[in-house]
């Protein structure tokens, strides 16, 4: 008898604990249910590199976390999946393109040469290049273009700009409007500016910062940058070689130039020093933002590519809740009916010891700490079925024993122990597939196979030690302890026959 | 009535050819239905997939409108789209919105688009574009679900070896408690619950259009430890006849194990259709395949362990 109280004192004493825990730490509600972006990234090996390693992994990490500072996003979480992906959450966030901008492209900063001999291919791109951005401003603009064209500088006739896409062998989809054309010319040309440079002197690298300014003409941006120490000497050197020789310095970001500056001879001395610099590449405000933002942050060791996004409004997500609460307490409900129709007494016991599986389990949540979704409260009701199920067996068991003539308390005992074996082997497979869906499930895949686990192994703990403690406790009450509470009277053994 | 006689309410082993009959009519069905939908040309896999197996975007848009909203056609939704220029990343092509499929639901209140992968920003310019033929938009109800096509044959894989690793798991553990025959029959069972499932979902797909998505491949994995759950109840109980009723054929030992685990068999999967009936009628709309599917599962696991696997067991037993 004293076991037994100290067992009911444990339960209690778990069912206050983890009443106190879910006030004090409410659960954590997933993106699908609260509002917000999800962005996955994959981490693509490149050059040399064919298998992304931890460290790699984790150094892409560090420059991503440096960006999403930079962005200044409220509570973002930016976390590693598998090899190599990584997994970043923006609650409340609507519109995460801004997000996958900043984050999915390298940034690779260089500072580059003009080789020498090439002058007069650049400046045929260069003009090609200041005409594009010019039409296509007019264009973006809306002018109308009769009157546009009336202006040479802001004119690109039609054979022009395919004779132009042709040479630099862009391909254009059929039916793109001209806009459009102009925009692949002007990738075409920013890519070919490229082909024109000596190897990289100076890379992003070399910048301990980074900053905008707007020109004082105009309402273009301008991105300034400061370098290391050592930076800033190749800078002056890299100028100086470049003073006076009419060669362009260029800057080129992620494989295409955005800036091509000349050096005037007054640089010859000492080539341009003092450790900054400024790109002036004709910036939105948003535009520059981001540069400057990527800059600071470093370029990534590896590229990344944006392989999943998945945008949920809070209203969408409110609807979530709502419908699985619903769900949750009818499926509750139909469990609790079934159970006190079908096994009486004992199905009441079933049932408190339900409520308890449920406050145990979402304290569990709680402590974890568990994220629900949306797939994990469908693995919380479906566990609901699946903790009874322990409950059936033992129960079934105490009724076969009844049946055999044998004495309340004796059927409860052998209905426990006799049961055992198979709760457990049948639990137990039940498990082998949550670990393989954890181990090798991402995302929410896991979340579900956590939920679906945590309630396996509760259901255990609820059906062997809760209901037996709480049948043995009613069985102290003699009113209680009749068999007729636990099966129809006309299947019991009569005492006469 | 001879103490044995009273132990066999459930006699499955003289309907044996019944039982068996009708499961393996149930399994061809099924490869039929697998067939089919791998020779449709619209399909082209043995199950419909969903946007997380092949990978595109799709956005729910929830219209801004006070009473009713405007009337609208997905004709003309489609026409926007075909017409509509997306930005492109430097150094690639923008996708073309033509073939995408526009879906009205609500009374017109929500729209759904079925589009290829695109960009965040692409997502954006589409929604954009959208927006003064809809009428407003509502912000807070918006849904935008991209996954890359590298995603999809990911998540294929991943599905296909955890289930491969499940089953392998399962037939350890059970050779380990019992023997190698009844790991057998348990993954026969298995794959029978899990081939039958997909099947539904085959015809579902030809004649209804259902796709499968990873909540399915979910499904499929739970259902793995599940089905077994059921049953080894029916084996721990075959075992325990067998040395009760030693002297009795194995058929009579099965059927005698069936007889007295029938309530309980039937009654596990009533408490466990119960809350997945309660996702189908009020889980909404992401959850009700997934409920529809395990309860199929569910079904189909009960029968197999009490019609196929103490059927098979004495002629398996035998050799």
């Amino acid at each position: 008898m004293a076991r037994q109280q100290g067992w009911l004192a444990l339960i209690l004493a778990l069912a206050i604990s983890a009443a106190a825990l879910l006030i004090q730490f409410p659960l954590q509600l997933g993106l699908d249910l609260r509002g917000g972006s999800q962005l996955s990234l994959q981490v693509k090996p490149a050059g040399t590199i064919t298998r992304v390693e931890r460290e790699q992994l984790e150094a892409v990490k560090e420059v991503l976390d440096r960006r999403i500072n930079g962005l200044g996003v409220a509570e973002s979480t930016l976390q590693t999946v598998g090899d190599d992906q990584l997994v970043l959450q923006l609650p409340g966030e609507q519109d995460p393109s801004r997000a996958a901008r900043v984050l999915g492209t390298t940034a690779l900063l260089e500072f580059r040469a003009q080789t020498p001999g090439t002058e007069e291919e650049m400046a045929g791109l260069l003009a090609l290049k200041r005409q594009t951005q010019s039409v296509l401003a007019s264009r973006r603009a809306r002018v109308d273009p009769a009157e546009a064209d009336a202006d040479p500088a802001r004119a690109l006739a039609a054979d022009d700009l395919a004779q132009a896409l042709q040479e630099l062998g862009v391909e254009v989809p059929a039916g793109s409007s001209e806009i459009r054309q102009l925009e692949l010319l002007l990738d075409a040309v920013n890519t070919r500016i490229v082909d024109l440079y000596e190897p990289a002197e100076l890379s992003g690298r070399e910048l301990v910062g980074a900053g905008r300014q707007q020109q004082q003409t105009g309402t273009a941006w301008d991105v300034t940058l400061n370098f290391t120490r050592e930076g800033g000497e190749r800078f002056a050197r890299l100028t100086q070689s470049l003073a006076g020789s009419g060669r362009l310095l260029g800057i080129v970001l992620d494989g295409r130039s955005i800036s091509e500056a000349s050096v005037g001879p007054e640089f010859q001395a000492a080539g341009i020093t003092g450790g900054a610099a400024s790109i002036t590449g004709n910036f939105t405000a948003e535009e520059a933002r981001e540069l400057e933002v990527q800059l600071r942050g470093g370029s990534l060791p590896l590229p990344v590519e944006v392989i999943e996004v998945r945008t949920v409004g809070p209203s969408l997500g409110a609807e979530n809740v709502r419908t699985s609460l619903i769900a949750a307490l009818v499926g509750l409900a139909l469990v609790a009916g079934f159970m006190v129709l079908m096994y009486r007494l004992a199905g009441v016991v079933a049932v408190m010891a339900l409520a308890l599986y449920a406050l145990f389990n979402l304290a569990v949540y709680a402590l974890i700490p568990v994220t629900l979704t949306l797939p994990g409260i469908a693995g919380f009701i479906l566990s609901l079925g699946l903790a009874v199920d322990a409950n059936v067996l033992i129960f079934e068991r105490i009724k076969d024993e009844l049946r055999e003539g044998n004495t309340l308390i004796r059927s409860i005992d052998a209905g426990f122990s006799q049961a055992l074996s198979s709760i457990v082997d049948g639990q137990v497979t039940t498990l082998i597939s949550c670990l393989a869906l954890f181990a090798l499930g991402t995302g929410f895949v896991k979340g579900f196979a956590v939920t679906l686990g945590i309630g396996v192994l509760l259901s255990l703990f609820s059906a062997l030690v809760c209901t037996r403690v709480l049948l043995r406790l009613l069985m102290s009450y003699p009113n209680l302890r009749r068999p007729a509470n636990f099966i129809p009277r006309a299947q019991l053994p009569t005492a006469a026959s | 009535m001879s103490p044995l006689a009273s132990l066999l309410r459930v006699r499955v082993n003289h309907r044996r050819r019944l039982l068996l009959g009708l499961s393996a009519a149930a399994v061809f069905l099924s490869l039929l239905g697998l067939l089919l939908s791998w020779l449709s040309p619209a399909i082209g896999a043995p199950l419909r997939a969903g946007l997380d197996f092949t990978g595109g975007t799709q956005i729910q848009i929830e219209r801004r409108c006070d009473g009713a909203c405007e009337p609208l056609t997905t004709a003309s939704l489609q026409r926007r789209l075909a017409a509509l220029e997306l930005p492109a990343d430097p150094g690639a092509q923008a996708p073309r919105l033509g073939g995408g499929a526009v879906q009205l639901l609500d009374e017109g209140r929500q729209v759904v688009l079925r589009l290829p992968t695109l960009s965040a920003d692409q997502s954006q310019a589409v929604i954009a574009a959208l927006e003064p033929d809809l009428g407003g938009i509502e912000p807070a109800g918006l849904g935008i679900d991209t996954i890359g096509p590298s995603l999809g044959a990911q998540l294929l894989r991943a599905s296909l070896v955890s289930l491969g690793v499940s089953f392998i798991g399962i037939a350890a553990y059970i050779t380990l408690r019992y023997d190698r025959l009844f790991a057998g029959l348990a993954l026969l069972c298995l794959g029978h619950d899990v081939l039958i499932t997909c099947g539904v979902f085959a015809w579902l797909g030809l004649l209804a259009g259902v796709e499968v998505n990873s909540l399915f491949a979910v499904a499929l994995l739970t259902l793995a430890g599940y089905s077994v759950n059921d049953t080894v109840v029916v084996f721990d109980r075959i075992r325990e006849k067998r040395q009760q009723l030693q002297g009795a054929s194995l058929a009579d030992q099965a059927d005698a194990a069936v007889s007295a685990t029938l309530t309980r068999s039937l009654f596990t999967s009533l408490t466990t259709l119960l809350p997945l009936l309660a996702l189908i009628l009020f889980g909404g709309s992401t959850l009700f395949w997934f409920a529809v599917a395990l309860s199929i599962g569910v079904l189909v696991g009960a029968w197999s362990s009490v019609a196929v696997a103490p059927t098979l067991l004495p002629v398996l037993g035998r050799r």
